[in-house]
């Protein structure tokens, strides 16, 4: 599916990447090839939408966003394609998917709100709650993060 | 951060320039030196404001599935359940929650069945047996750009 060199790229971009003048050129002699040859394959990649963002990802709390809240909601599924829509077009959800839901847990629908604080989050919902007329949710705010990293994808990990 | 920052940032989150310079690219469109860029952006990681700079994929695409994953977990076992589940590369998020499901990680790995694989695992380690599934069957959103 992909080729060796890709894997490689791939393998060596999905970490942090190195803040010099020439990011590019560090991969490309790590792996061998000419830099130009680095930032082809990237652009592909980034057209093909294999990569979904190529760039900065930023610690939400540094940034002023010190609360983030994942709230579950139970939507009749016959409405699910409408009311996503609505949720996603908050511009303060960042995150909005459907699940199928579990054996005690009947949520179908997930957002992820990020704001300043607590009390702002409970009023988003609120006011999502207010534009879809879904009024079954459960706002689980993030007490501790225990681990945030990016994937690995194609190492070497005995795991796969 | 003053507003030079803050534009370098609602610059480079989503669209960090491909090409053999990338900085001076930056430079450029804010008519500042590729150097200031450098040492603005370096000291964004050092505050810790810039967690990384790279690529972020759609697993689906790199042939991998993702789903999200909860664990009604004791109090007094948050952390060897936390242990546990960590030490799989595959387990990017995990957060403490106020639920009874109160321990909610993401899990990407190359099939369902591995995935299942090692939540069975993960419940025989640490005995906790309620551990719920919820792979996404529809994405309506991922924003991961923030303006500041």
């Amino acid at each position: 599916m992909f080729s060796d060199l890709e894997r490689k790229i791939i393998a060596l971009i999905q970490g942090d990447m190195p803040v010099e003048k020439h990011p590019y050129q560090v991969i490309a002699e790590k792996i061998g090839v000419a830099e130009e040859t680095v930032l082809s394959v990237l652009k592909d990649l980034c057209d093909s939408g294999i990569i979904r963002r190529f760039g900065a990802t930023l610690r939400h709390q540094k940034s002023g966003f010190n609360a983030n809240a994942m709230i579950a909601w139970k939507v009749d599924e016959g409405r699910v394609e409408e009311v996503g829509k609505l949720m996603a077009a908050f511009d303060q959800v960042s995150h909005c998917y459907r699940r199928n839901p579990g054996k005690d847990w009947p949520y179908n629908l997930y957002t992820m709100v990020h704001a300043v604080d607590e009390a702002s989050c409970r009023k988003i919902a609120g006011n999502i709650s207010e534009k879809t007329k879904v009024d079954n949710y459960e706002i689980l705010f993030s007490r501790k993060e225990l681990k945030k990293t990016s994937m690995q994808y194609f190492d070497d990990d005995p795991d796969f | 951060m003053d507003d030079t920052d803050k534009a370098i940032l609602n610059r480079i989150q989503s669209d960090f320039p491909v090409s053999s310079r990338p900085y001076a690219v930056i430079a450029d469109e804010f008519g500042i030196s590729e150097d200031e860029v450098i040492n603005r952006v370096q000291q964004l990681k050092l505050t810790g404001i810039i967690r990384r700079i790279g690529g972020n994929f759609v697993p689906g695409k790199l042939g991998y599935v993702s789903t999200l994953c909860a664990g009604k977990v004791p109090k007094n076992k948050i952390e060897t359940f936390a242990k546990e589940v960590n030490q799989y590369t595959g387990v990017t998020h995990n957060y403490v929650r106020e639920n009874d499901y109160n321990v909610w990680f993401t899990f990407i790995a190359p099939s369902m069945e591995l995935i299942k694989k090692y939540l069975a695992e993960i419940s025989l380690k640490t005995g906790v047996t309620d551990i719920i599934n919820l792979p996404a069957t529809h994405v309506f959103k991922i924003k991961a750009h923030f303006n500041l």
